[in-house]
């Protein structure tokens, strides 16, 4: 054994250490080895583990259909999926981002699930250059105040599929008065500002607003607690929450007294099977119904209920999107992802005449304006479906507004819009 | 013998970069020397205080938040911000360490339990504050000298840094009179203040300097990070840091550390292998809480003397 | 007139209602050597815990050397010059005996506020505890740890970190509680040892060796004095024969 405290062999050991740590990014530059011209890597962020776990299946089997139907191939090059779990927690996100772009070197990413979760990994994907494609984090700012020029959205911002929902109350609907409640979080209190502000703008009164915690174990105190003299309730949950509010709703005997309006995921498709009669005459927007009639999309929910036995819903519809954003770009630069700025530009400047969910174009920031339809529950050869009663065509997350004055205001949130007319 | 080993094992950390095959373990050692000196603050006041703390997430975050929102929201430099976020976390973790210690027990569990669900609601709640769930970020990483830290390896090696400080105040701390006392405090309170101890002191600078070392690992977390959501204040990290703790070896110097690295590996690791991952969590617990229920590092140690001793014997 | 090294007036605490001291006054002189008697549940025990502020009395005042400690806090007396020792064996059974010697000596030093003075390098101390233990007879075992010593050994060891103190008021609760016959013999010379203007305050059931220590007895019954006096005077009181020696 060698005398370590000797100070000679000490100086030899500081020589040693100083000469290892400088080498490091010697080692560090001579292994990153140009990536060869193999399949392209795609890192898939979903969640298999924690309470978002159904929507992470549920976006794992769009993406997997997407590319069993095109035989694992994209612009003639194979596809590798590295699917990694981030267990819905920010900082896991973070990690597993990391393990996809610096262990697996993908080319691009498909995900995260959950709007704090991208927001999580923005800055690092800026660093990392990697491309990313949204297949369901709807949170605003994504593409409004932190802009990414990496980052592309396959569904739509929050309050994006709100919007004409409120407008669609006011005129069509003629309601005047409506109550809200939802989600006590940041996807809750986007999607009710939304619409919140286009009904208002439309002449109608928000005159009550009830936030319940994501994982609060009943609402019968919230549904006690809502109004019964407005027109409509509109409800805002994501995961299980709408089918167990509409549960709740019906046997507080408030169905079928005063009518419900719901934001997408409320009677997601994902959900609406699990769900009975206290759904039927929920009238919802979005940016996808498995009802949709066009031919695209007969073939996709054909394709879908074939392999999964269920109806496309958000998580599935939003990650079979992005696989399809991905394959046309691809197209585009004829597969040479490598050629990143190429790809990104191909991507961002994506303008769709027509898919499963019609037209769909690329705005500047990343996010595309689209068809959102307004859905109503309807029992249809024994299945509930959210049939389509109205579209709005090629609507921006910035609605009417041009994207300087819709970005002078702050992002919506629980306070945002202000809610002048509750009444006590 | 004992200065070759920690000659040896600096050695072995720094060259840790060299050898891991791809940036992303070198994040993740970084990951682990984060958690090591998290788990090491707590480790003050678990191991060596005897006080089980089921709120130190909300040091780590507390910091990470404000490091977040003074450089963002209140144009401070990284520097100043990262300053300002240890500085008013230690004085949080003063005025909570007043709330938290008039219990002790299972009462200090609830109260520092109840202090971080406090946290965590305002950083959810107060959304013009925090941004709510949707959290901070924004804020880059320090630029120290002009020394650019987005690279891996320079991250760690600045880690690194901060991990040999707190390592080696933490030796000191504890092998020092104040440490006898703190030691003295957790095995017989009332025998300590009839020995002329101020056993609520001792306690009270225990619990701040633990926050103070919770607030350097959450500056190295947001900017490891570059982003804070109400996720971090949640009860489950902090349950998870107290599993650390526990897991390594409570009271022991190493047991923190080797507790970081089996949680951060299982969690990040093992994960890539494993779908049902949290369940292999729970089982390694379990099967360190059966076999071996002083921690790994004094379990192992017991088990290398069994073997030692029948080897001579032999 | 010397000066009462320890004065209680009017002293009372109950637990739940049950008076346990009630209305004991008390003064011992500077040096004095005062036994505590009286059968069990008396009191005792808690009115030296009264006295060292590990409990707080309802009402009545403490005064050590004449400075009221009712309201200190039980390690400010202990810095007043106040130590004791304990019924029920309270020391740090995984430490080494010198351990527990520095714990005490370290609890009367300010070195026990410095977080980085390593204790191990701190031989002023580790030689006067070395010193504590020669003095009870325990000089060999000082690097054992409490855990490994006999029940005996760790009745020295109270006292030699009560000694190790270097109290002004020493209060001995049962020194000599389930010694053999040897060992009451080495305690009790060792008692013999304490120094002399130091204030001795002995609770005993042992009569042999608490007569022969005290000058002064005290007994308590129910909480309360009932006699007071020099060991002719207590042991002809027909009351303590009653409560104490009566049967």
């Amino acid at each position: 054994m060698p005398d370590f405290a000797s100070p000679r062999s000490r100086r030899l050991i500081l020589a040693a250490l100083v000469s290892a740590a400088l080498a490091v990014p010697i080692l560090k530059a001579t292994r990153a080895s140009a990536a060869d011209k193999g399949p392209i890597r795609i890192g898939f962020l979903t969640v298999k583990t924690g309470a978002l776990a159904a929507g992470g299946r549920q976006m794992e089997e769009g993406l997997a259909l997407y590319l069993d139907q095109h035989q694992g191939q994209l612009a003639g090059r194979k596809i590798e999926v590295v699917t990694l779990d981030t267990a819905g927690q920010p900082a896991t996100t973070k990690t597993r981002t990391q393990e996809a772009v610096e262990r697996y070197q993908v080319h691009a990413i498909i995900g995260p699930l959950a709007a704090f979760e991208a927001l999580a990994i923005n800055d690092y994907v800026k660093q990392a250059k990697v491309p990313v494609i949204s297949p369901s984090a709807a949170a605003e700012d994504l593409t409004q105040r932190n802009l990414n020029p990496w980052f592309v959205r396959a569904v739509t911002t929050s309050a994006q599929m709100n919007h004409p929902l409120g407008e669609y109350a006011a005129k069509v609907l003629k309601y005047k008065r409506i109550a809200t409640i939802g989600d006590d979080f940041a996807f809750g209190h986007e999607t009710t500002a939304g619409f919140q502000r286009t009904f208002e703008e439309n002449g109608g009164k928000i005159v009550q607003k009830l936030w319940s915690p994501l994982n609060v174990a009943d609402y019968g105190s919230y549904v006690g607690d809502l109004k019964t003299d407005v027109d409509a309730v509109y409800a805002s949950f994501a995961g299980a929450n709408g089918l167990r509010f509409l549960r709740q709703y019906a046997e507080y005997g408030l169905k079928g007294k005063v009518p419900v309006l719901g934001n997408m995921t409320t009677v997601d498709e994902g959900i609406l099977k699990n769900m009975g009669d206290e759904a039927v005459g929920v009238v919802s927007s979005g940016w996808y119904s498995a009802a949709i009639d066009n031919p695209e999309n007969h073939k996709f929910v054909e394709a879908y209920r074939k392999k999964y036995d269920a109806d496309p819903g958000y998580y599935s519809a939003g990650a079979y999107t992005a696989a399809f954003f991905l394959d046309l770009a691809l197209q585009k630069i004829k597969g040479n992802i490598e050629d990143k700025d190429a790809f990104m530009k191909a991507l961002r400047s994506l303008d769709i005449k027509d898919s499963f969910r019609g037209p769909m174009h690329i705005d500047k920031y990343g996010n595309p304006d689209l068809t959102i339809y307004i859905r109503k529950v309807e029992r249809k050869n024994g299945r509930l479906v959210n049939a389509v009663v109205q579209t709005y065509p090629n609507v921006s997350q910035f609605w009417k507004m041009s994207p300087q004055d819709f970005l002078k205001s702050p992002v919506y949130s629980r306070s945002f819009p202000e809610a002048k007319n509750l009444e006590k | 013998m004992k200065r070759a080993a920690v000659y040896a094992a600096v050695a072995a950390l720094l060259v840790v970069p060299a050898f891991l095959p791809f940036d992303y373990y070198v994040n993740i050692a970084s990951q682990i020397l984060i958690a090591g000196i998290f788990a090491g603050s707590l480790n003050l006041l678990v191991g060596y205080g005897g006080l089980i703390s089921l709120g130190h997430a909300g040091y780590l975050g507390a910091s990470a938040y404000v490091l977040a929102w003074l450089s963002t929201r209140a144009g401070f430099s990284h520097l100043w911000a990262s300053l300002g976020a240890v500085t008013l976390t230690t004085l949080m973790a003063a005025v909570f360490g007043v709330l938290s210690l008039r219990a002790t027990g299972l009462g200090f569990v609830m109260i520092t339990l109840a202090l971080a669900q406090i946290l965590w609601g305002v950083a959810y709640r107060w959304v013009s504050l925090t941004g709510g769930d949707n959290g901070l970020s924004g804020f880059g990483r320090p630029q120290p000298f002009g020394i650019d830290l987005s690279s891996a390896t320079a991250f760690y090696l600045f880690v690194l840094v901060f991990f040999a400080i707190s390592f080696l105040f933490v030796s000191v701390f504890v092998r020092s009179t104040f440490g006898a006392g703190l030691q003295g405090t957790r095995d017989q309170p009332r025998r300590m203040q009839a020995l002329g101890w101020d056993v609520w002191s001792t306690r009270f600078v225990t619990f701040v300097v633990s926050g103070f070392w919770a607030a350097v690992a959450g500056v190295l977390y947001a900017d490891y990070n570059q982003f804070v959501s109400p996720h971090v204040l949640a009860l489950t990290n902090s349950a998870e840091v107290l599993l650390m703790v526990i897991a390594g070896g409570a009271g022991t110097l190493l047991g923190p550390i080797v507790g970081a690295a089996v949680v951060v590996l299982l969690k990040n690791v093992v994960s890539a292998y494993v779908t049902r991952w949290v369940l292999l969590l729970g089982l390694v617990f379990v099967a360190i809480v059966l076999y071996m229920p002083e921690g790994l590092v004094p379990g192992i140690e017991r088990l290398r003397r069994r073997t030692v001793r029948t080897g001579t014997r032999a | 007139m010397t000066a009462a090294a320890l004065e209680l007036k009017g002293l009372f605490k109950s637990f739940g209602g049950v008076p346990a001291v009630r209305d004991v006054t008390l003064s011992v002189l500077e040096g004095e050597r005062r036994l505590l008697l009286g059968p069990n549940g008396a009191g005792k025990t808690t009115l030296f815990n009264l006295v060292t502020g590990d409990l707080a009395s309802d009402s009545g005042t403490i005064r050590v050397f004449g400075r009221d400690v009712s309201r200190l806090r039980a390690d400010r007396r202990v810095h007043l010059g106040l130590s004791r020792t304990y019924q029920v064996i309270t020391l740090f059974p995984k430490n080494t005996l010198a351990h527990n010697i520095v714990l005490a000596l370290l609890g009367l030093s300010r070195s026990r506020f410095n977080p980085f003075s390593l204790l191990a390098r701190r031989g002023d101390l580790w030689e006067r505890a070395r010193g504590a233990l020669d003095r009870v007879g325990l000089g060999k075992l000082a690097d054992r740890s409490v855990a490994q010593t006999s029940y005996g050994e760790q009745r020295r060891l109270e006292l030699a970190i009560a000694l190790a103190q270097e109290p002004r008021v020493l209060l001995l609760d049962e020194p000599l509680a389930g010694l053999s016959r040897e060992e009451r013999r080495d305690v009790q010379d060792l008692l013999t040892t304490i120094p002399r203007e130091v204030t001795v305050v002995m609770i005993e059931h042992d009569l042999d060796v608490a007569l022969s220590f005290a000058e002064k007895i005290t007994v308590l019954h129910y909480g309360q004095v009932i006699v007071e006096g020099t060991r002719a005077q207590v042991v002809a009181d027909p009351r303590v024969q009653e409560v104490y020696l009566g049967a």
